[in-house]
């Protein structure tokens, strides 16, 4: 009987989650406001995107010092969808139905953007993306806060195809096979088709997420390279932790960026650590942000995170900022200010905010919104990878030129 | 507006460097330098003044310009705006030529002699007849003096004598690649070529020579490519076969443990660089012996704990082994973080050497390849030379026979766990310089080195070297076709229908099925 | 029917899941829209458990490919939902806009019919399954070496699916299943109509599966598991029970996927990691395999738990799941149902299930 008795205890509270009350808390009592974050803090994405939720919880930490928004606290709520795309959308629905967080900051991959989606769009949230991407999509309940493919990949494609850049001629596309690469792809070989270059000037593969032996593919783009018709150039749009791999075995078989250029989209300080950059020097990134932007807000940028990173023990790099990470920090500034212009943390009124407000952003721009639609207008610089993994800054823009979210 | 004056000052200056590079030889320091500091059309200036000028400079301008390109490579360059300019990629590569020139003309070592000329002999329609006169002039080393002359001969391609012509093609030949190649195909079209017969030969000879050997580079490519991942395969799946031969253990957590001797490996550097800076760059070789020894030591603690209690359960200890990869993957995480590790790489494991054609041997994959070696070298004279590896082979046999015969079995089982879990940590240290060290990084192995232990078979290491050999050189042959994704596709279906075929994979134990 | 629910526990799990099928019902707004979500999910992985429990706990063959079958009742289902959304609101799937196609590929026809969809999930379930167990029990591989092969059918499946020319959406997967059955997929009463549905097929299944293991043919199947040899040279042909049943497990699991995938809203090859499959068996090893219960009771566990951490303390989350296991293999060999019958002693010895 006792046996029995147990039994039913542990399937009673195996079943408690199933039939426990609703348990709902108020973000809005008690003086706070909860912002939540989903960034994988395990999993192939957890190096890069791990970053980002201290970021986010630092740019909170500067606010509440300064007395928070609206009179409320800000409190961070962290979850770790591990990068399993379909938790992000678990944990989103977590966070906006239980946790009932004023907004999201989230998502590195576009796959994990459009999980997460559906779910922001049903629920009437907001989620602040800090990554450049492919464009071709608006939603009203996303801040695109980083760039569309016009002004992230088209400056520097020019800029390879001027003669300062060599004057490139033929393109080799090696991307992670995603919605992202497949894009951009899509969108440069149409651009190229428009400016009369033939289809046989340019080559298209794809490896799997995480893909690491490219040794057979940098064998084919030696000889792609060696071959008629003109100055190559390499488009990495691989993602990830292919990125040092893809470059490691360039470096390995001596090609140098002068012979074969690598634009690679999605590179940035991080990737480079660990790497002997010596030998690519000059190869080419393309952002929004990169650590060497001269301004002050810049360097207050890089003191505060280096100091923020000692402070509270982060498990990264102090000394190293990438662009997601300053656009993360825009994001949750962005987010404050229009929260405070609108005097309320209702997503329709933060929405209503959004045209007007601007904010000095570390890379010395003057960012803003305007009523067109939920993109930022944001300034682009073109790297060149340097002897000390970093990026020289080789181009800048003037101003901040209006995102255009759909085409090229 | 401010630019604009800055601009035409810089025009202006090059104006009279131009003036004076065309009368008196020698560089004009200051004009060449705020060349190099102006915008990218200035900066290219510089740099074709400098090459132009480098036939009749002074010894002592030519060190001056070799410095001064060096700095504007390295942006150490003292510009009067305080900032140095970032090289454009074409400026790059002018100066990169530039550099290369003037080492060839004033560097003192053969080696770097060699290297610039290696450097300028890719593009030879660059470097000046004058620079070359003189580099020939002054060259006293008869290897780079020969070497010079081959170079000098690659400018006569397009030369009006036939002759001359035709040693240049031939010459061309000695070296094959693609490049190469394109360069011969497009002599085709060359009017000579319709118009000569003994031109046309040469050429046809010249383009079935290099084609012949751009195939044998591409064979034997292709055989060191399937080589290098056969020998990552078998090194993930070596202490994987000894664990599941011996105790029919499935150890799911060995990727951790490669994760763990590469993790082990770069503490082994770090402590070198904290107490002996002079050997950080032996770090690999002085690994070895500690991360053999920890990883060991933990797979010993492991079956002591945990698979001892499991032998009678296999698929328990399946599930058992999964728990403790996923707590070391977590752990590692927690205390060292998800970012890669910084691993020096020491001068063995970088670069590589042209052999034939496009056919290139890297130093980071031929150490693994050569490490692979050593590890099968040294497990089977352990396996099959010392009492303790009679041992195992005698409970891999038949255990309850060896038992009775008064070999401690269970301790036989918790050395031969030790083993793999050593051999799997010298994978991870063998994988360091080529793979990138995260704590994610064992999950990538599990599946090919179990299909490789499987398809080798239980009962001897050689089903092992044979499976993994097989296994890379098919992957590698199949890849150019059809892409990495669909190879390993290919590749594991075809051993899992070999696997339905001989179950017990290629070498299997003689006697009843367990 | 006495001997159905003889078993105190099981009757109990029954009862409690069909309450949950009239609360959901009978009082909407009683259970938050995220708890509603849940629980189906929860019942979705449940259905997964017990299919596994199935073959593993009964047959003694342990799948770790599992996720294949879960994935390919998934799939079938974001198939449907993708085309149907497709016909209601026009819009044209992502996976197609960046891929630059104008239409389906050809095998992706019919699929706006449920009717076909559901029926495909089952025949191409039966036929895969199908294929892969009679080779496999054929040639008798079993053990660890079926484990094995299994697993590597999975990873084989999920870096096809990687591939975007496979034309089901590559690494994204299929998103945006705007539409069911023509009711908006926002609506609440549709988030609770599919987890009561979910439920509902679990509590048949259950009930299936439990007439099934105590029937003549379940009996058959148990003595496969305890000692296959013997039950040949008695003149039992193994490889039909043991096709049968694997087929059957395999449907449920296809079940399960199809359930689960319009509640996540989300399917792509993640479902196929090998990692996957392994978790679902160690659910069933947590509440207890060779008893429909304990799978139940194991899939709503970890994964209630899973869903608890993952606002609150996610870092936690592995070092729990990893000490559960380690505790229930070398503690409670058949699983926390042991809790009762547990007595202080440090390592035990498994009495029910023997020897695989």
């Amino acid at each position: 009987m006792t046996l029995i008795r147990r039994r039913s205890l542990i399937a009673g509270a195996a079943l408690a989650p199933l039939a426990a009350p609703p348990f709902i808390r108020s973000a809005r009592a008690a003086g706070t406001v909860k912002l939540g974050c989903l960034f994988s803090s395990s999993g192939t994405m957890a190096n890069l995107e791990g970053r980002l939720v201290h970021v986010v919880r630092m740019a909170a930490d500067e606010i509440n010092a300064r007395g928070g928004v609206n009179g409320s606290t800000i409190e961070v709520v962290a979850a770790d969808p591990a990068s399993d795309w379909p938790l992000y959308a678990q944990a989103g629905r977590q966070m906006l139905q239980e946790e009932k967080v004023a907004a999201l900051f989230g998502c590195w991959t576009s796959v994990s953007r459009k999980t997460v989606l559906p779910v922001v769009e049903q629920n009437n949230g907001l989620l602040f993306y800090p990554l450049h991407f492919e464009g071709d999509e608006n939603s009203a309940n996303v801040v695109y806060v980083n760039s569309p493919p016009a002004s992230s990949v088209i400056p520097a494609v020019d800029y390879l195809m001027s003669a300062d850049g060599g004057s490139a001629k033929r393109f080799f596309m090696i991307g992670s096979d995603y919605v992202w690469p497949r894009t951009i792809n899509k969108q440069l070989k149409a651009y190229w088709t428009a400016k009369g270059i033939p289809e046989t000037s340019w080559r298209e593969e794809y490896v799997p997420f995480g893909f690491s032996n490219f040794q057979t593919l940098i064998n084919q783009i030696r000889t792609f390279a060696d071959q008629p018709g003109g100055q190559p150039v390499v488009v990495l749009t691989v993602v990830g932790n292919s990125i040092p791999d893809f470059f490691r075995e360039f470096i390995n078989q001596a090609i140098k960026a002068t012979d074969i250029p690598v634009l690679a989209l999605d590179a940035v300080e991080a990737d480079l650590e660990g790497l002997d950059t010596k030998s690519l020097v000059g190869h080419l990134n393309c952002w929004a942000y990169l650590q060497a932007a001269k301004s002050p807000a810049n360097t207050k940028f890089l003191s505060d995170w280096a100091s923020y990173v000692k402070a509270k023990k982060v498990p990264f790099s102090g000394e190293t900022s990438i662009d997601p990470m300053v656009s993360t920090y825009d994001a949750v500034h962005l987010w404050a200010l229009a929260a405070a212009k609108a005097g309320s943390f209702a997503v329709p009124e933060v929405k209503k905010a959004f045209p007007g407000i601007s904010f000095d952003c570390p890379s010395g721009y003057k960012i803003k919104m305007t009523a067109d639609n939920n993109y930022v207008y944001r300034g682009v610089f073109i790297g060149s990878v340097n002897e000390k993994q970093g990026f020289d800054i080789l181009w800048q823009s003037k101003d901040t030129p209006k995102p255009v979210p759909f085409g090229v | 507006m401010q630019y604009l004056a800055k601009s035409l000052v810089q025009a202006l200056v090059l104006l009279c460097a131009l003036g004076g590079a065309q009368q008196a030889q020698a560089y004009d320091h200051a004009a060449i330098t705020d060349a190099a500091c102006g915008d990218a059309a200035s900066s290219a200036e510089a740099a074709r003044l400098i090459v132009t000028g480098a036939g009749d400079a002074t010894a002592d301008d030519l060190a001056w310009a070799r410095s001064m390109v060096t700095a504007t490579l390295e942006r150490t360059l003292a510009c009067s705006t305080g900032r140095p300019p970032v090289l454009s990629l074409r400026n790059r590569a002018a100066y990169d030529t530039a550099a290369a020139m003037l080492t060839l003309l004033a560097a003192p070592e053969p080696d770097a002699r060699t290297a610039a000329l290696r450097t300028l002999s890719r593009k030879p329609e660059q470097t000046p007849a004058a620079v070359l006169d003189r580099a020939t002039a002054a060259e006293r080393d008869p290897k780079l003096k020969a070497a010079l002359a081959e170079f000098a001969q690659l400018a006569d391609l397009g030369s009006p004598d036939l002759a001359r012509r035709g040693r240049a093609i031939s010459h061309l030949a000695d070296a094959p690649s693609t490049r190469v190649a394109t360069q011969l195909a497009t002599l085709r079209a060359d009017p000579a070529y319709v118009a000569d017969a003994g031109f046309r030969t040469t050429v046809e000879a010249a383009i079935t020579r290099v084609d012949r050997w751009m195939l044998v580079g591409q064979v034997l490519s292709m055989l060191y490519n399937g080589l290098s991942f056969a020998s990552i395969l078998f090194m993930s799946a070596v202490g994987l076969a000894v664990i599941f031969g011996l105790m029919g253990v499935i150890n799911l957590a060995q990727g951790e443990f490669i994760m763990m001797g590469a993790y082990g490996t770069f503490l082994v550097q770090q402590g070198l660089r904290a107490v002996a800076p002079g050997l950080v760059e032996w770090y690999l070789p002085i690994a070895i012996i500690p991360v053999f020894l920890v990883t060991a030591g933990i797979g010993v603690l492991l079956e002591v704990g945990l698979i001892r209690h499991l032998y009678k359960r296999p698929l328990m200890s399946l599930l058992a082994t999964w728990a403790v990869s996923l707590f070391l993957v977590n752990l590692v995480r927690v205390v060292f973080g998800t970012q890669n590790l910084q691993f020096d790489t020491p001068f063995y494991v970088r670069g590589g050497i042209a052999v034939v054609g496009d056919f290139i041997i890297t130093w980071n994959r031929l150490f693994a390849i050569g490490f692979a070696g050593l590890s099968l070298a040294g497990t089977w004279l352990l396996l099959r030379r010392t009492p303790f590896g009679l041992n195992v082979r005698a409970v891999t046999q038949n255990r309850d026979m060896a038992a009775c015969v008064g070999i401690a079995t269970r301790r036989v089982d918790m050395l031969a766990f030790g083993l793999g879990s050593g051999l799997a940590g010298l994978a991870g240290l063998a994988l360091s310089p080529l793979y990138n060290v995260n704590p994610q990084m064992g999950t990538n192995f599990v599946i090919d080195s179990f299909m490789v232990v499987v398809l080798g078979g239980v009962a001897a290491l050689e089903g092992t070297v044979l499976a993994a050999l097989g296994i890379g050189q098919l992957n590698v042959l199949v890849e150019p076709f059809y892409g990495a994704v669909a190879a390993k596709v290919i590749v594991l279906l075809l051993t899992i229908a070999f696997l339905q075929w001989r179950p017990e994979g290629l070498f299997a134990l003689q006697g009843r099925r367990r | 029917m006495n001997r159905l629910f003889n078993d105190r526990l099981f009757t109990t799990v029954l009862a409690l899941l069909a309450i949950g099928v009239v609360v959901l019902v009978a009082m909407p707004g009683a259970i938050s829209p995220y708890m509603v979500n849940a629980t189906g999910q929860l019942a979705a992985f449940a259905l997964l458990a017990v299919s596994l429990d199935l073959i593993w706990g009964y047959a003694g063959v342990l799948s770790l490919g599992h996720g294949l079958y879960f994935a390919l009742g998934g799939y079938v289902v974001a198939m449907h939902l993708l085309k149907h959304a497709m016909a209601v609101t026009g819009k044209v799937p992502d996976f197609m806009q960046f891929m630059g196609w104008s239409e389906f590929p050809f095998y992706w026809s019919g699929f706006e019919h449920f009717g076909y969809a559901a029926v495909m999930a089952v025949v191409l379930t039966i036929l895969l399954a199908g294929a892969c167990g009679y080779v496999s029990f054929r040639s008798r591989v079993g053990g660890v070496y079926f484990s094995i092969i299994t697993q590597a059918f999975v990873y084989v499946a999920m870096l096809l699916m990687f591939r975007n020319d496979t034309g089901f959406g590559g690494n994204n997967g299929m998103t945006g299943f705007s539409v069911v059955f023509g009711f908006d997929m926002a609506d609440p009463a549709v988030t609770r109509g599919l987890a009561a549905v979910s439920l509902l097929v679990l509590v048949v299944a259950l009930v299936g599966c439990r007439s099934l293991v105590t029937s003549r043919f379940g009996r058959l199947v148990i003595a496969c598991r305890d000692d296959e040899a013997r039950l040949r040279s008695l003149g039992y042909g193994t490889l039909p029970i043991k096709l049968g049943v694997w087929c059957l497990s395999a449907v449920l699991a296809a079940i399960a996927g199809f359930l689960y995938v319009p509640q996540v809203g989300i399917i792509n090859p993640r479902l196929l990691s090998p990692d996957v499959s392994l978790e679902i068996a160690v659910w069933v090893a947590i509440g207890g395999r060779g008893a429909l219960s304990g799978a139940v009771i194991g899939a709503i566990l970890v994964n209630g738990v899973k869903f608890w951490l993952s606002s609150r303390a996610p870092e936690l989350w592995p070092f729990i799941l990893s000490g559960l296991v380690v505790l229930v293999v070398l503690v409670f060999p058949n699983g926390l149902l042991d809790l009762g019958r547990w007595r202080p002693r440090l390592i035990a010895t498994p009495s029910v299930v023997k020897r695989t």
